[in-house]
């Protein structure tokens, strides 16, 4: 099937406890071996947002064919937020904005977010997190949160990271219910079932395909995708045309 | 523009060395049956699989052991993998058992049930194995859901100190995660006794860094089915540049060698 292959989700830095290893020639080389076109690369690993961007944009320089860079934003520095937005994506080209509540003990409906979010709904922008933390404030439901910052935040679209994969059922109809909501793919798991439910409830134009890498091995992640029982139409939506549409991208 | 094989059957014969079949009582189980099985495993296009209790594995292993052989019983795709507890099963009962429905795998749960994996609580257990010939499958954790939700991890420590004293005894560790990285290869590169099952090994270049470590003939494809799709570890194997031996070993002769069946 020749379809675009975007991979949505995936970091650079080395994370040695994890073994994780940042180096472009195994991206590529596992990337080349599974298929894959392009990689959405961000870096979250650095306290200093500038210096993670700095990161993504030297990386994507080596191979820009192959790489779409995206920014990172911490909330523990507010005063450097914006300004760092604006050259992330002005001067660095970046596509869309990934933040890491899970480490700023933030949870991403937190007022802290909200000039960050300001911002991106200004210019109609995408960001990705993890829906949901064991800090969200008691009784927080993913469909709740969302419908809050959809609400407030009209023009950004949220992407909520391993959700496609996982078979959340609340998630899913968040993402069904909700016009803003899209789905990325990837876990350290392949749980039975969760790609077709996710297309089932969220439909195959919410969801887009990720991997973690380089946290995870891409070939598994694309296998989820490409093994499951859904037809070729949405395998293609989820791989890469959905990812296409959101970020802008040349077809 | 990328070309997906979109439409991915296993190039070789496959045996999954890591399926389970029964309900559980602390969550729903996706697939349930055998019949379900069946049908899953020829969407997957693999031809057979070696299936545990998990009934067996949580409460009672002797009961558990007994309702899957019978499940079973019917299809010759499906091999059936015991669950011990040596702080619970009396060894001659079970080892009976396993004599009389021809079982050729055990599996054991040190974490989940409780028990250090030493000689001191299981030698006897050992000596069986040893003397069997019979492979012990021995998975890094099991999650339950519950009032105290809990994953059971089993210590590599004493994996390593007991099978190190024991080389002739042949075991499988299983259901090693991307999180288990700095510690599991390291323990299967040092036991030549202790093969790898990768059901969920999926750090960036897990099969590649598995297969250097200690060579295909030591590494066994399983699925975790039902709690996981069949497919996409064996996707994975796939496109991961093994020669066809090396991927024919992997998805089944490693298994088939452990196993005693051809």
């Amino acid at each position: 099937m020749d379809t675009p292959v975007i991979d949505f989700h995936a970091h650079l830095g080395n994370w040695a406890r994890h073994a994780m290893r940042g180096d472009l020639e195994r991206y590529v080389d596992i990337m080349d071996r599974a298929g894959i076109d392009k990689a959405c690369v961000n870096c979250i690993f650095l306290g200093d947002a500038r210096a993670a961007n700095d990161v993504v944009a030297e990386f994507v320089a080596r191979q820009p064919d192959r790489f779409i860079p995206v920014a990172f934003v911490t909330p523990h520095y507010p005063n450097e937020t914006i300004p760092e937005l604006e050259r992330a994506f002005s001067q660095l080209g970046m596509k869309y904005l990934k933040i890491y509540p899970d480490y700023f003990r933030k949870p991403n409906d937190d007022p802290a977010y909200f000039p960050i979010y300001e911002w991106l709904n200004e210019r109609g922008l995408a960001v990705m997190s993890h829906p949901s933390y064991p800090f969200d404030r008691p009784g927080t439901t993913v469909k709740g949160k969302f419908t809050a910052l959809s609400e407030r935040f009209p023009n950004v679209k949220w992407v909520l990271a391993h959700a496609g994969g996982s078979g959340n059922t609340e998630t899913l109809e968040a993402a069904r219910d909700l016009p803003n909501v899209y789905l990325e793919t990837c876990g350290s798991t392949a749980p039975f079932g969760a790609i077709e439910k996710g297309v089932r409830i969220a439909g195959a134009g919410r969801m887009l395909f990720g991997t973690d890498m380089a946290l995870l091995d891409a070939r598994q992640a694309l296998g989820k995708v490409v093994t499951a029982d859904i037809s070729h139409s949405d395998k293609r939506q989820i791989l890469g045309l959905n990812a296409i549409e959101l970020l802008g991208l040349d077809k | 523009m990328g070309n997906v094989d979109s439409d991915f059957k296993p190039s070789v014969p496959v045996l999954d060395s890591n399926m389970s079949l029964g309900r559980r009582h602390d969550k729903p189980v996706n697939v349930d049956s055998v019949e379900g099985v069946r049908s899953e495993m020829e969407r997957a296009g693999i031809g057979r699989g070696l299936v545990y209790a998990p009934h067996a594995a949580i409460f009672d292993s002797g009961e558990g052991n007994r309702t899957l052989v019978e499940t079973i019983r019917s299809s010759d795709k499906l091999l059936p993998q015991f669950v011990c507890n040596p702080s619970f099963d009396d060894l001659s009962e079970f080892a009976a058992h396993v004599d009389s429905e021809g079982v050729r795998s055990v599996r054991m749960f040190p974490g989940l049930h409780n028990y250090p994996f030493r000689p001191w609580v299981i030698g006897p257990w050992l000596d069986w194995l040893a003397e069997t010939g019979i492979p012990v499958w021995l998975p890094v954790e099991f999650e339950l859901i519950g009032p105290i939700p809990s994953t059971n991890p089993v210590d590599p420590r004493d994996i390593y100190d007991t099978l190190s004293q024991r080389p002739e005894i042949k075991a499988v560790l299983s259901e090693a995660k991307y999180g288990d990285s700095s510690w599991a290869l390291p323990l299967v590169r040092s036991l030549p006794n202790l093969d790898f099952e990768v059901s969920r090994f999926v750090p960036g270049g897990g099969i590649t860094s598995a297969v250097e470590a200690i060579g295909p003939e030591r590494v066994l494809f399983g699925s975790r089915f039902p709690d996981s799709a069949i497919s996409p570890q064996l996707f994975s194997l796939h496109h991961s540049d093994l020669s066809k031996d090396a991927l024919q070993a992997i998805c089944a002769g490693n298994a088939e060698r452990l196993l005693g069946i051809g």
